[in-house]
C-alpha cells in the first residue's frame, strides 16, 4: 500500500475497501469463463489486487458476465444479480454481451445485456486476454473513485423499465419485484 | 484494588490481542499459501480490507436466530479466550479449567449452526451436517488427549499445567505425553477446518456450506469468529504441549510456528470426503491418543 493512500483511507474507508476487495461471483455464463482460471491462479495472480472468486452471490460484489448470454442463462443472471448485496458492480466480458458478437442473428441469444441488468463496464474482444480483466479492474477502481460505478443505483431508479424488458424476453417472472414498482399498482397486486 | 484494575485491563485486552493475532494469521495464511502456489499473494492486511468492506455493505437478515446465533458463537469464542492463558496474561484462567474450556468451545460451532440453519438453503444443511459429523470425529481424540494431560499433571487447571511445564520442560517431549501431543497436532486441521478437512465449507461443492447465506456484516462477524477459533485451538496446543510462555511475544512466536506447520499441510493436500475424514480421525489420532492415555495412567500408578 502506498503511503499517500492513507489519507484516502481515512477520508472514505468504504470506497477504498470496495476498491481493494472485489470478490467476484464465480458463475460460468459462457465460453469466456475459460479465461478466468488463469487469472486467479499462478500465471496472472488476481489475488494481488484483492480479486478472488467466491461461491455465493451473497458474499460477492463483482459480477463478471463472461461470454454469450442465452435466454435461459439470463434468468439465472438476473436472479444472481438481485441476490448480491449493494454496492455491487457488473462487468460484461467479451463482445457477445455488448452487441451479440458472433451470435448477432441467433434466435436464442440476448444481444444487448444492459437492457436487462445495468453494466458498469465492458471488456471488448473475442476472446479478451486475461490481462484485459486487470485493465477492467483498474478502470473499475477509477470509476468507483469518481462515483461513476453506479449500476446498482441506476437499477433501483429505473427498475420498472428493467423489469419490463426482462418480462418481454422471459415472459412472466416467477419471483417478486426487488424494488416496489410505484406507478404500476396493478402489476404489484398480481404478484 | 490494584489487582482488580489489572484484572479488568487484562479482561479487556486479551480478546483484542486474540483478535489481532487471529486476523494476522488469516492474512498470513493467504500469503503463505500464495507463495507455495508460486503466486505473489495479497497484501498482509487483505482480511482487514475485506472486513471493512463487508461492514459497509448492505445485508438482509433471515430471521431472529440468524442474528442471535452469530452473536452467540462470537460471545462463546470471546469467553473461551478469557479462560486461556496468553503468555502471562491470565484473566479468568485461575477460576476455570480444561473442563470449562471444553464446554464453552462447543458454543462456537453451535451458534454458527443455529444461525446458518435459519437461512434455509440446502447447501447450508449439507454444510452443517458435515460440520457436526466432523466435530464428532475430532471430539473423541481431543477428549482422550485432554484426559491424558489431566491424568499426567493431576490437575484440571490450565495455569498449573503451564506452570509445571515451565519448571520441568515441554510436555510434547516428555515420554508419556508425546503420543498425545502428536495426536492433537494430527486433529488440529480438523479443528481449524482447513484442508484436508474443509469439507464443511467447500466452496466448489456446496458453495461454502454454512457461509452460503452470509454476506455483509454477517460474513464479517463470521470471519472474526473464524479468527478467534484459529487463536483458540492453536493457543490450547501451545499451552498444553509447548509449555505456554513467560511473556506474550514468545507465546505468539510459538503459535506462529505451529500455525505455519498446519499451513504447509493446508497448501498441498486435497480435500477428504466426510466418511474418509471420519475413518482417518477415528483410526490414527484416536489410536495414538488412546495408547498415550494408557501409558500415562500406568506410569502414574
Amino acid at each position: 500500500m502506498d503511503r499517500n493512500q492513507i489519507t484516502k483511507w481515512l477520508k472514505a474507508p468504504a470506497k477504498m475497501a470496495n476498491k481493494y476487495s472485489l470478490h467476484a461471483i464465480y458463475f460460468c455464463t459462457g465460453c469466456g469463463i475459460i479465461e478466468v482460471p488463469p487469472v486467479i491462479t499462478s500465471r496472472w495472480d488476481a489475488e494481488r489486487f484483492g480479486v478472488i472468486p467466491v461461491a455465493t452471490p451473497r458474499q460477492a460484489n463483482l459480477f463478471l458476465i463472461t461470454g454469450y448470454v442465452s435466454v435461459k442463462t439470463l434468468r439465472a443472471i438476473i436472479r444472481t444479480y438481485e441476490q448480491m448485496y449493494e454496492p455491487k458492480y457488473t462487468v460484461g466480458f467479451g463482445s457477445c454481451p455488448i452487441n451479440g458478437g458472433m451470435y448477432w442473428d441467433s434466435y436464442n441469444t440476448i444481444k444487448h445485456l444492459d437492457k436487462y441488468i445495468p453494466i458498469d463496464g465492458w471488456i471488448a474482444g473475442c476472446m479478451p486476454r486475461p490481462e484485459a480483466i486487470f485493465i477492467a479492474v483498474t478502470h473499475l477502481w477509477t470509476l468507483i473513485d469518481k462515483d461513476m460505478a453506479n449500476g446498482y443505483i441506476r437499477y433501483k431508479e429505473n427498475y420498472k423499465l428493467y423489469r419490463r424488458n426482462q418480462e418481454t424476453v422471459l415472459g412472466k417472472l416467477d419471483w417478486p419485484p426487488l424494488y416496489p414498482i410505484h406507478d404500476n399498482v396493478k402489476a404489484v397486486e398480481n404478484e | 484494588m490494584a489487582g482488580m484494575v489489572v484484572k479488568i485491563i487484562q479482561i479487556i485486552l486479551s480478546p483484542i490481542l486474540a483478535l489481532i493475532t487471529g486476523v494476522f494469521f488469516l492474512g498470513l495464511a493467504r500469503k503463505i499459501v500464495a507463495r507455495i502456489h508460486w503466486r505473489y499473494g495479497p497484501p498482509l492486511i487483505q482480511p482487514v480490507i475485506d472486513i471493512i468492506r463487508l461492514f459497509y455493505q448492505k445485508s438482509i437478515s433471515h430471521g431472529g436466530m440468524f442474528d442471535l446465533g452469530i452473536v452467540l458463537s462470537l460471545a462463546g469464542s470471546i469467553v473461551v479466550v478469557l479462560f486461556l492463558p496468553f503468555g502471562q496474561i491470565t484473566p479468568l484462567s485461575s477460576s476455570g479449567g480444561l473442563l470449562v474450556i471444553l464446554y464453552i468451545m462447543l458454543l462456537a460451532p453451535l451458534g454458527i449452526a443455529l444461525s446458518a440453519g435459519q437461512g434455509a438453503n440446502p447447501n447450508i444443511s449439507i454444510g452443517i451436517s458435515r460440520k457436526l459429523i466432523l466435530s464428532l470425529g475430532y471430539e473423541v481424540p481431543l477428549l482422550l488427549v485432554l484426559l491424558a494431560v489431566m491424568t499426567r499433571y493431576k490437575t484440571i487447571s490450565i495455569v498449573q499445567v503451564v506452570n509445571i511445564q515451565q519448571s520441568t520442560g515441554w510436555s510434547l517431549f516428555s515420554l508419556p505425553l508425546f503420543l498425545s501431543g502428536l495426536s492433537y497436532f494430527l486433529i488440529l486441521p480438523a479443528i481449524l477446518g482447513i484442508r484436508p478437512f474443509d469439507m464443511a465449507s467447500a466452496p466448489q461443492e456446496i458453495s461454502s456450506g454454512p457461509m452460503a447465506e452470509y454476506g455483509g456484516k454477517y460474513l464479517a462477524l463470521a470471519t472474526i469468529e473464524h479468527a478467534f477459533v484459529l487463536f483458540i485451538s492453536i493457543a490450547l496446543f501451545v499451552n498444553l504441549f509447548l509449555g505456554g510462555a513467560a511473556n506474550p511475544v514468545i507465546f505468539f512466536v510459538k503459535m506462529l510456528v505451529v500455525f505455519v506447520f498446519g499451513l504447509f499441510i493446508h497448501a498441498v493436500f486435497p480435500r477428504f470426503r466426510i466418511e474418509q475424514a471420519i475413518k482417518y480421525l477415528w483410526k490414527w489420532p484416536t489410536l495414538l491418543a488412546f495408547v498415550g492415555l494408557i501409558i500415562t495412567s500406568f506410569i502414574r500408578s
